[in-house]
């Protein structure tokens, strides 16, 4: 390849006459690199590939979407209300089919989609095998076509990974790259799935990568984009739910949002709990009672759809019925309950799909079920009813799936509505407080140790104590040299002290240190100045860094200075790795669970 | 393509110069500028890169052909659906058209025609308050629809928030319709239905306003002018009723509508004569313009002052309507008149004192209640009559509703006297 091109630019060359032609024609040989070829930063490829990445990923769930509608229409026909026989056996014989071809044939399409892509890029190298991805399209598609009580956004999340997977191994990735390739692909698939970028962004960093890295989120939130554009460009620019724009008139009705926050957070509770007993159970069952769970999960959902056929699929179009005072509100609240026992039992049987929009669901039906419980109570007041939906899936997504700011901006992209900031935000707090108060391990880390996987988590991150160097630090017991001072009076001021190494202060905030041996050196003339006894700097610190930064700063270096920041020649304190050791052992930290007590 | 290994790869040693910024290299062999452990990607091979434009544009074509393919499937579907929820709808069956139009709209999400029909069907169906936050929710979207700001308008109007109807109505006279409407004739259409709403409302002063800029506003070609008569009558105003009707005649001159309309507001406006002229013409009888005509006759047959009575008709006419009025006031319970009906003695005392004047006054005109007395005394005919339209204007107001004739006596009261 390479002769061709070379030659290809020497008739170029020959063709480039002209004064300005040659001008531009040199430019572009500029861009070419010195080789003759384009030579790249593997990051800054990595940014153009994570825009295919997420147009590839667009494309998948487009296709998905339309698959899980193909699905519905083929499976229950098209009106919204199918016929009983329907409502009952297609489930029920769905159920079957995909139990069947998920255990025969695609075994890691059971589970969570966002465990799954957490654990290719802790576990597996950035690895998701074609074969998930396929499964996960077809089995998922066909169990929430059939009405199972799941959402599409989750195995959308893991397609997109997938597909980010499998262009990073086929570009021969680094070992490094490949395995961030999948949040990448992530975020691509649940942009596109829930028409909200930002949002995508948000849960991939908070649940997926559960880490804000700089290196990765440029190409996330490239991804996320155009996976949404792709989205967008086909299937409508339209927000998922048009309320009317809400106007807080008053500061005293928050209080009566505080309450859907409550009533939010006590769902979220009891579902993460109903989650958490039931699928060990189900587990636990003998290995042939695999091949019939999701059938009889099917039947059950079927029967409770005779009457409330809400429960059934996803149930997006439902929601926006409720936010538009289509059922009372002793309805909605069956409505979420029997929703919560269906989403129950089709993701605790293994059924392939997500949990994303059945819990904006069951939010959206307590919203609304607050909105005119309230309203009856007090007819003077003037309650939005869209509102509170949108409201109540927020408190729900943050006191289940325990992504705060996730779910805060979830409800600003789907509802394209700002003004509703103010109660989403207090709404979404004392859902996740109770439901964190309550249950400390969130969802997905208790999945992902029922089955048997440790992944590391922002949301138990965030409750751990950090220590700070300040916790480390002490005063030196001598004053810092000065560079400039002599060896003479440096040794002056050492003299008598047990030290065996000292700080120096270069000035402009550059600091070394210097150790007793080498400025005791008898060979050494004391009339000049410390500073020519200076190998090497050292990095100063501050109060207020963790102590991982100064562990990974001091190396193997005696001391490390901690400074002002406001004066880098200011010394407030000396730490060693003995002071960090001993910051650790003082604090008393607690191991890192492994297994989750009931 | 392939990574080419840790910075520094494919660099010249001789020149020892960084592969990607061109900058030095430090004595470790690594740049300062960029960061150490970066890998380099030299792109030697462009077939992965081409492949995956190709994969991409393959992909956007699969992608675009099962997307429309699909679009074209749920466009069949929601059309169904809508041509069924518009056959409950006219079949009556509001709920029915509610479960159709939402299904269509499953199929067609941003249908506004749709989301405009399941309104109606739910306000037909009494679920008011979510056709209500439907139609604010598309308010949001379309502040400037004059569909749903009229739909809004209704709404409110229906919910009696006069305030919020009358604003939403003004949006809508103001706002933008849709393509292929006739926009000019559907604000017209919206300023008279506010107009009706406010003659219905009895606010009279705000319906003129209204009523007056439309007549200014609306050609004289407009077949509207009817309709705006109509209000015009309603709101008390026979004289621009009558200009309406005349301007709506001179369309077509044989509309029975209109004819009557006029005839109406001629009534109104006290114009008997012309009334009775326009109801002549009528074509088709009605049971409104046999009234009318009854009434008019009944008014002529008692008007002593007509110009074609005669000497004789004139006298029997003031007897006529003064017994009239008499057994009005004694129907109501005045002593007086329940006297003089059974022919005995009027004791003008006697009664309330608010008929007492009226006692008097009829203890006069009692004895000249005959042919040949009245005959050229053109004084007590006039005297007569004065007491007889006082006397059924005093009983309208507190005998209840009058008898026919005694109608037709007011009717001649206002001509004469100009009262209501």
């Amino acid at each position: 390849m390479t002769p061709r091109i070379g030659q290809s630019r020497e008739r170029l060359a020959q063709l480039m006459s002209t004064p300005v032609r040659r001008k531009y024609f040199e430019t572009l040989l500029r861009m070419l690199g010195p080789s003759g070829l384009v030579s790249i930063r593997e990051e800054q490829f990595f940014l153009v590939l994570a825009i295919a990445i997420g147009i590839l990923a667009g494309f998948c769930v487009v296709l998905f979407r339309i698959a899980i509608a193909e699905a519905r229409l083929w499976l229950l026909g098209s009106s919204m209300h199918p016929s009983a026989p329907r409502v009952v056996l297609v489930p029920a014989a769905m159920g079957l089919v995909i139990a069947v071809l998920a255990v025969r044939f695609f075994p890691r399409v059971r589970g969570s989609g966002v465990n799954q892509t957490k654990g290719a890029l802790y576990i597996y190298d950035g690895y998701i095998s074609a074969e998930t991805v396929v499964g996960k399209f077809v089995l998922s598609a066909l169990a929430i076509g059939s009405g199972q009580s799941l959402g599409p956004e989750d195995p959308a999340l893991q397609i997109g990974a997938g597909v980010a997977s499998a262009l990073g191994r086929w570009l021969k990735l680094s070992k490094e790259r490949l395995r961030l390739v999948t949040p990448v692909g992530a975020a691509a698939g649940l942009a596109a799935a829930f028409n909200a970028p930002i949002t995508a962004v948000l849960f991939v960093t908070e649940e997926v990568i559960g880490r804000w890295s700089a290196g990765i989120l440029g190409a996330v939130v490239l991804s996320a984009i155009s996976s949404v554009v792709v989205e967008r460009w086909f299937m409508g620019d339209e927000p998922l739910f048009r309320v009317p724009l809400y106007h807080l008139d008053h500061a005293g009705e928050l209080v009566a949002y505080a309450v859907l926050g409550v009533v939010g957070g006590v769902a979220s509770l009891v579902f993460v709990k109903v989650i958490k007993h039931l699928r060990p159970r189900l587990r636990s069952l003998p290995q042939w009672s695999q091949y019939v769970q999701p059938g009889v999960a099917g039947l059950l959902i079927g029967i409770i759809a005779i009457w409330y056929p809400q429960v059934m699929g996803a149930g997006y179009e439902w929601m926006d019925l409720a936010m538009h005072n289509r059922f009372p509100w002793e309805l909605l609240g069956i409505i979420a309950g029997l929703k919560l026992v269906s989403t129950a039992l089709s993701f605790a049987t293994g059924t392939p799909g997500g949990l994303f929009a059945p819990v904006v669901f069951m939010g959206a039906m307590l919203g609304a079920a607050v909105a005119m419980a309230e309203q009856m109570l007090f007819p003077a007041f003037a309650v939005p009813v869209g509102a509170y939906a949108l409201v109540g899936m927020g408190a729900l997504f943050a006191g289940v799936l325990r992504a705060p700011m996730t779910s805060v901006f979830m409800i600003l992209e789907v509802s394209g509505n700002y003004s509703i900031i103010l109660p989403v935000i207090l709404c979404n707090t004392i859902s996740y407080v109770i439901s964190r108060g309550f249950q400390p391990v969130p969802l997905f880390d208790l999945l992902s140790r029922q089955d048997g996987l440790d992944l590391p988590s922002l949301e138990e991150e965030r409750g751990q104590t950090a220590l700070l160097v300040e916790d480390a630090m002490h005063p030196s017991k001598v004053r810092a040299l000065r560079g400039d001072e002599t060896i003479r009076s440096a040794r002056e001021v050492v003299a008598g002290g047990g030290e065996e190494a000292f700080l120096v202060s270069l000035g402009e905030g550059r600091w070394s240190v210097l150790g007793r041996e080498a400025l005791a050196d008898p060979a050494t003339d004391d009339g000049l100045a410390v500073r020519v006894l200076v190998r090497a700097r050292v990095p100063r610190l501050y109060q207020d860094q963790s102590l991982e930064v100064a562990l990974r700063f001091i190396k193997d270096r005696p001391m490390l200075p901690v400074v002002h920041r406001d004066n880098l020649d200011l010394l407030m304190g000396v730490v060693s790795v003995e002071d960090i050791l001993g910051a650790y052992r003082r604090a008393g930290l607690p191991e890192p669970e492994t297994t989750e007590s009931s | 393509m392939e990574a080419g290994g840790k910075h520094g790869t494919g660099m010249s040693k001789e020149t020892a110069n960084c592969a990607v910024c061109g900058q030095s290299l430090g004595e470790d062999g690594r740049c300062r500028r960029c960061d150490g452990n970066s890998h380099v990607w030299t792109i030697q091979d462009w077939r992965p890169l081409l492949t995956l434009g190709l994969v991409i544009v393959l992909g956007f074509s699969f992608t675009r052909l099962v997307v429309n393919g699909f679009d074209a499937k749920r466009k069949v579907l929601a059309g169904q659906y809508y041509g069924a929820g518009l056959g409950a709808m006219t079949a009556g069956h509001p709920a029915e058209a509610v479960d159709d139009f939402e299904t269509a709209l499953l199929y067609s999400r941003d249908n506004f025609q749709y989301r405009l029909k399941l309104t109606d069907a739910l306000l037909a169906s009494g679920a008011t308050g979510e056709a209500l936050s439907q139609l604010h929710a598309f308010r949001e979207q379309r502040p400037a629809d004059a569909q749903v700001n009229l739909k809004l308008a209704r709404l409110e109007a229906q919910r009696q928030h006069v305030d919020e109807a009358l604003h939403y109505y003004q949006n809508a006279t103001e706002g933008v319709w849709p393509e292929g409407s006739d926009p000019v004739a559907q604000r017209i259409g919206v300023r008279l239905e506010e107009a009706e709403y406010l003659v219905r409302l009895g606010r009279q002063e705000q319906a003129e306003e209204r009523l007056m800029a439309l007549a200014a506003a609306l050609p004289a070609s407009s077949p509207e002018q009817g309709r705006l008569g109509d209000l015009f009558l309603r709101n008390g105003d026979p004289g621009r009723a009558l200009s309406a009707y005349q301007a709506e005649l001179k369309l077509e001159r044989d509309s029975d509508a209109a004819i009557l309309g006029a005839a109406q507001a001629s009534f109104a406006a006290g114009s008997y004569a012309t009334a009775r002229r326009y109801l002549v013409e009528l074509r088709t009888e009605t049971p409104e313009s046999h009234a009318l005509l009854e009434q008019i006759e009944r008014m002529e047959a008692l008007d002593p002052f007509a110009r074609s009575a005669t000497g004789t008709v004139r006298t029997e006419r003031t007897m006529a309507a003064f017994r009239i009025a008499v057994d009005r006031l004694a129907g109501c319970g005045v002593p007086f008149a329940q006297a003089l009906s059974r022919g005995e003695k009027i004791v003008s005392a006697a009664g309330p004192a608010q008929w007492s004047e009226f006692a008097k006054w009829a203890e006069q005109l009692s004895p000249m209640m005959s042919e040949r007395r009245l005959r050229g005394r053109d004084d007590v005919i006039e005297s007569t009559m004065r007491f007889v339209f006082q006397a059924e204007m005093a009983a309208q107001k507190d005998c209840g509703k009058p008898a026919l004739n005694d109608e037709a006596l007011l009717l001649l009261a206002r001509e004469r006297l100009g009262a209501n």
